[in-house]
């Protein structure tokens, strides 16, 4: 199994690498950006926003100290669609892509059991995706020192934690529908409509009345990095995720070594 | 005396929307037999290998691998003492071909250093330390055979193996399937060039739009193949009663009589002595490949 793991993440060298320095960048980025939101000067440009469009850009107050800005404006906002596309070009690269090259079949006629070769890919998932989190910390860690700032070093602990589980989450709900269906189709649009379906909500809920009911179906609404950022963890979201992971595992299990396998 | 069959398949089914592509298949192996499974393309046989692999779900009937029934979710248990390897097998691209069969050997538990492998590197000559997805296909399908044999599996499935091998590599496939077969190796192969299964193989199973519809010594087939016989005569002739697939075709100049021969040469000396206004004789190797046409078509004929 660990023969198939290490195989797994070296093939997968260049997106880690990719991801962690893309990412690592849009957190240095966002956080070298921060003096000149924490003046004044931007405050009549937000406020004078239409309040549709104030729920893209989050809750001004939080934009005043840096803890709350990295959690609204690189963790709430940017990172969950980002964090999304690795999710999904990840969970479809593991699942469909290797299924429809014929390289899953050359697995399976190997003495690999079929649950051995999700455990190895599922293992491949979880660090993968906490390399790309380490990242994005390492990026803020680095914009905080070039702009001259201190930060809680607990506080970027948990977000990035916190990133690390709902990215794993989002990847693991992906990697189910890919394992136990091998369909391409299906294993893509789930993911899209998770991620773009849960980043639609929790943003416009925020200004759109009648959505504001169905947040909770949002992906998104279980990770309130403002709320974290600021040292609020609710456990219930971690919760959440965890579980969201034990099904979704549950169900690759179960159907993944019970269905045909694509053969080219 | 039989022992107790490699594999056993039993009323082997699958369907696709209601459409059989293996229909109700039965056969076994014995240890140490190599099997020949032709038929054309699309006629089942790779099915029936991604079935008795686990790759797909038999729709009805069983296949049972070293006395344990293949589902699904057991298939890798037995896959320790099984190689695979097809004609258009997906390798691990990224990797070199070391690491490639680095990585089979691990996942079979077994060195690289033994000396079954360094015999197969030693025949096949694979470019082992180029990456795979920079190889011709040939070049693939060496480290693909290599991966298949380096195991010792005790059994070994293949599906249109030689596809891809250059004619001398190709020779030295079947070189090391006749010396695997001398080891005890059971080998159950697919394969579109008859010849090279009439070669190694003792017996062959043919499948024709999913039914198995012969399973007989390999022998048979070659002896089978018998002559191709053409005259041209002036007027119209009566072949031979041990002639086959008859065609009669008339021209301006006469009639030109052609049938597989299959008996006794002495005897169609005998009846080429009889006949009148003989213009002209053509005698030619009946093909193994022609001859499994025609074992295709007498099947078809005996199915209507």
């Amino acid at each position: 199994m660990f023969n198939l793991l290490y195989k797994t993440l070296r093939e997968r060298r260049y997106f880690i690498l990719g991801w962690s320095l893309g990412l690592g960048f849009l957190g240095f980025a966002m956080t070298s950006f921060f003096p000149s939101f924490s003046g004044g000067e931007i405050d009549g440009l937000l406020t004078s926003l239409p309040p549709a469009l104030q729920g893209l850009v989050g809750d001004l107050q939080d934009w005043k100290q840096l803890p709350g800005y990295i959690g609204s404006q690189v963790f709430d906002i940017r990172l969950p669609i980002f964090a999304s596309i690795l999710s999904i070009l990840l969970a479809v690269g593991l699942t469909v892509s290797e299924e429809s090259k014929g390289q899953l079949r050359t697995l399976i006629a190997l003495p690999i059991s079929r649950r051995k070769i999700i455990i190895a890919k599922w293992l491949a998932i979880v660090i993968i995706c906490f390399i790309a989190s380490v990242g994005t910390v390492v990026g803020i860690e680095v914009g905080v020192a070039v702009i001259g700032e201190t930060l809680d070093q607990m506080v970027l602990v948990r977000l990035g934690l916190f990133t690390w589980l709902l990215v794993t989450a989002l990847a693991t709900l992906i990697f189910a529908v890919g394992s136990a269906s091998g369909k391409r189709s299906l294993t893509t649009a789930a993911g899209i409509i998770v991620a773009i379906g849960s980043f639609l909500l929790t943003t416009f809920a925020q200004s759109v009345s009648w959505l504001k009911d169905y947040e909770w179906l949002s992906f998104l609404h279980y990770f309130p990095a403002t709320d974290i950022a600021k040292g609020t963890v609710e456990w219930g979201n971690v919760v959440f995720y965890v579980t969201l992971i034990i099904v979704s595992l549950a169900i690759a299990f179960l159907f993944f070594p019970r269905r045909d396998v694509k053969v080219v | 005396m039989l022992h107790q069959p490699v594999l056993e398949v039993k009323n082997l089914t699958k369907l696709y929307n209601g459409v059989a592509a293996v229909d109700n298949a039965s056969f076994s192996i014995q240890p140490g037999e190599i099997v020949g499974f032709v038929g054309l393309n699309g006629a089942g046989k790779s099915t029936t290998i991604n079935m008795l692999l686990g790759f797909l779900k038999p729709s009805h009937g069983e296949v049972t691998i070293f006395g344990e029934k293949v589902t699904l979710p057991n298939a890798a248990k037995s896959h320790q003492k099984i190689g695979f390897a097809t004609g258009d097998m997906a390798l691990f691209e990224d990797m070199t071909g070391q690491k490639y069969l680095e990585f089979i050997a691990r996942a079979y538990k077994i060195s690289t250093q033994t000396e079954t492998y360094t015999q197969l590197v030693a025949k096949f000559e694979p470019q082992l330390d180029k990456k795979i997805n920079t190889l011709s296909r040939g070049n693939k399908q060496k480290i693909a055979l290599i991966a298949a044999f380096m195991a010792d599996p005790e059994l070994v499935i293949l599906d249109e193996p030689s596809s891809g091998l250059d004619p001398l590599m190709q020779q030295h496939f079947l070189d090391l399937v006749r010396q695997q077969s001398e080891k005890g190796t059971t080998i159950f192969m697919s394969s579109h060039y008859l010849n090279e299964v009439i070669d190694v193989c003792s017996r062959i199973l043919l499948i024709k739009n999913g039914k198995l519809v012969k399973d007989m010594p390999a022998s048979e087939l070659e002896i089978g193949a018998g002559k191709l016989v053409r005259v041209v005569t002036k007027v119209k002739v009566i072949p031979p009663t041990a002639a086959e697939l008859i065609e009669h075709e008339k021209r301006a100049d006469g009639y030109i009589l052609q049938f597989l021969y299959k008996d006794k040469a002495i005897r169609l000396q005998a009846w080429l002595g009889t006949l009148p206004n003989l213009q002209d004789v053509t005698i030619s190797d009946h093909s193994a490949e022609a001859a499994f046409e025609d074992l295709y078509a007498v099947q078809e004929v005996a199915n209507v």
